[in-house]
């Protein structure tokens, strides 16, 4: 396949680690901001997810793009590993590693376990099939939690009122005013995940594993961000002190924020009032 | 000094190696690494035994021919040090040493710790050269070039082809030696009329014969003798990319 043709040349394989990798990490730090909301306070973190939500087609075209950089730099990398192994031949002895860092010659590795984080993370937050219990649907069936009801006028954008749900077998119930299937109201249900993620990482199995695996995308970043400047062909002598730092800050950064998340949340700091 | 030795015996590029063990009792500390083994082998030969085979040629650390992988570091511990110019004093009485080959599916062993490094010669010939019409020589003076561009070219130039960036590869990977070897002529006025055909060739050679993909560890910079910096990478991968990508044209 013509698309696959770059795989025949070890720099041209680089670059596609590189390029699509940057994206990644792109995501990585609008995610990372993205959930640092949380601090400020349900309705905040509630309103950006259920504005991630309402981007539809944009959504999706994030969504895909990141899904091909992500096929795109697994498949490649694991064609480099094995042109790298194929390449190396018979082992060493005695290894004496001079300068390469583990964390740069785990990368495969830590790449293994940055995929399976992000299966357990989409199947845990996103598709809600781990800790189904607290997961927020759109369905209204199996709704629990807030809701955001309005009527025409809120999806016109002149209201943004938010009300309490009230079920009552068949009947629904927002700031008392009973609702029916019947009633021609357009209902309007944002995703409780503030109460989603408290609720799961009150939990320290998942805090615990969110802290660790996050720890190993942090390892991974750490020497990924550095390579991808240099396979990028930025290398200056002037500019290199920020080239190599900033794969360990950013990685640091992130992991920090990242972390903070489950461990506020674990140890009662952050989501009292769910 | 005494020493002890585990050194990599291998009859032919076909049979399977195997680890030897000799112990050296008179070992001198102004000896050099290759003199050390000299001396083992006036000593093997007289005991009628088959003496140890190891590359070297001009013993002052300029040619390029000397290799070994000593206790895991090509060329030895001594940054910035060709085997040949390692001294024994670098090593402590009692120290065992594991001498190796240069390891690298590219460089078979031919025998004990002689690697076939041709090729490297064989990327040369894609592109290694500047082409120079025959005629009257230039004025020195003719084309200036400026003082920082030379230096660079010079520090690019210094690559003595040895390989020990390849054998100290977690990669098997050769993009130092390529990137020097590219970048001595990107650096300078002459190598730009083959400029990107010089990387495209190049590299293309360099992965057909089998050598790795670099990953940015850096080691290839660390046990360089001759300090062989990894900007000339980043500066091959550059030229390369224009060639390939933007089909930029000489």
């Amino acid at each position: 396949m013509a698309l696959f043709d770059y795989l025949k040349s070890t720099l041209l394989s680089k670059v596609v680690m590189a390029v699509t990798g940057v994206i990644l990490v792109l995501f990585l730090i609008g995610h990372c901001v993205g959930n640092m909301q949380v601090y400020i306070g349900q309705e905040v973190f509630n309103r950006y997810a259920h504005f991630l939500q309402g981007l539809g087609e944009l959504l999706w075209i994030i969504r895909i793009v990141l899904f091909v950089c992500l096929v795109l730099h697994i498949i490649t990398s694991i064609r480099l590993k094995w042109l790298n192994f194929q390449a190396k031949g018979q082992k060493y002895e005695v290894k004496n590693y001079v300068k390469a860092k583990l964390t740069g010659r785990t990368m495969i590795w830590t790449g293994v376990l940055v995929v399976a984080f992000l299966v357990y993370h989409l199947l845990h937050f996103t598709i809600g099939v781990i800790d189904a219990d607290n997961f927020s649907k759109r369905n209204m069936e199996y709704y629990k939690g807030e809701v955001v009801i309005a009527e025409d006028k809120v999806l016109n954008g002149e209201s943004n009122e938010i009300g309490k749900l009230e079920r009552q077998a068949e009947t629904i119930k927002v700031e008392g005013k009973e609702l029916s299937k019947e009633n021609d109201v357009v209902l309007f249900f944002r995703p409780d995940a503030y109460s989603m993620v408290v609720k799961s990482f009150r939990q320290p199995l998942y805090a615990i594993s969110y802290i660790i695996l996050v720890i190993f995308v942090g390892f991974h970043l750490s020497h990924a961000i550095q390579s991808a400047f240099q396979t990028l062909g930025l290398n200056h002598p002037k500019y290199n002190c920020f080239f190599r730092a900033v794969g360990p800050w950013l990685s640091t950064i992130l992991v920090i924020c990242y972390i903070s998340i489950p461990i506020t949340i674990w140890f009662g700091l952050v989501g009292g009032g769910v | 000094m005494k020493l002890t030795l585990h050194i990599w015996r291998q009859k032919n590029a076909q049979s399977k190696g195997h680890f030897e063990k000799f112990q050296m009792n008179d070992v001198s500390e102004d000896m050099s690494f290759l003199e050390m083994l000299d001396l083992l082998n006036e000593r093997l030969i007289s005991e009628g035994k088959d003496a140890i085979a190891f590359d070297h040629d001009c013993r002052e650390g300029i040619c390029g021919a000397c290799s070994l992988t000593i206790n895991g570091t090509p060329h030895g511990p001594e940054a910035a040090t060709t085997t040949c110019q390692l001294h024994m004093r670098k090593f402590k009485d009692g120290d065992t040493l594991y001498i190796e080959p240069f390891r690298s599916r590219a460089f078979p062993v031919i025998k004990d710790l002689i690697v076939d490094r041709s090729a490297f010669d064989r990327i040369m010939a894609a592109g290694g050269f500047v082409s120079v019409r025959t005629g009257q020589p230039q004025d020195a003076n003719a084309i200036p070039i400026s003082k920082e561009k030379a230096d660079l070219a010079m520090d690019a130039a210094a690559c003595i082809g040895c390989g020990a960036c390849v054998a100290s590869c977690p990669n098997g990977a050769a993009m130092l030696f390529v990137s020097a070897k590219i970048s001595q002529f990107a650096m300078l006025p002459q190598g730009q009329p083959e400029r990107k055909r010089r990387a495209l060739n190049m590299v293309n050679q360099m992965d057909k014969e089998g050598f790795g993909a670099c990953t940015n560890h850096y080691e290839c910079e660390a046990v360089c003798p001759k300090k062989i910096s990894v900007r000339f990478i980043a500066q091959m991968n550059r030229d390369y990319l224009k060639a390939r990508i933007l089909k930029e044209k000489d």
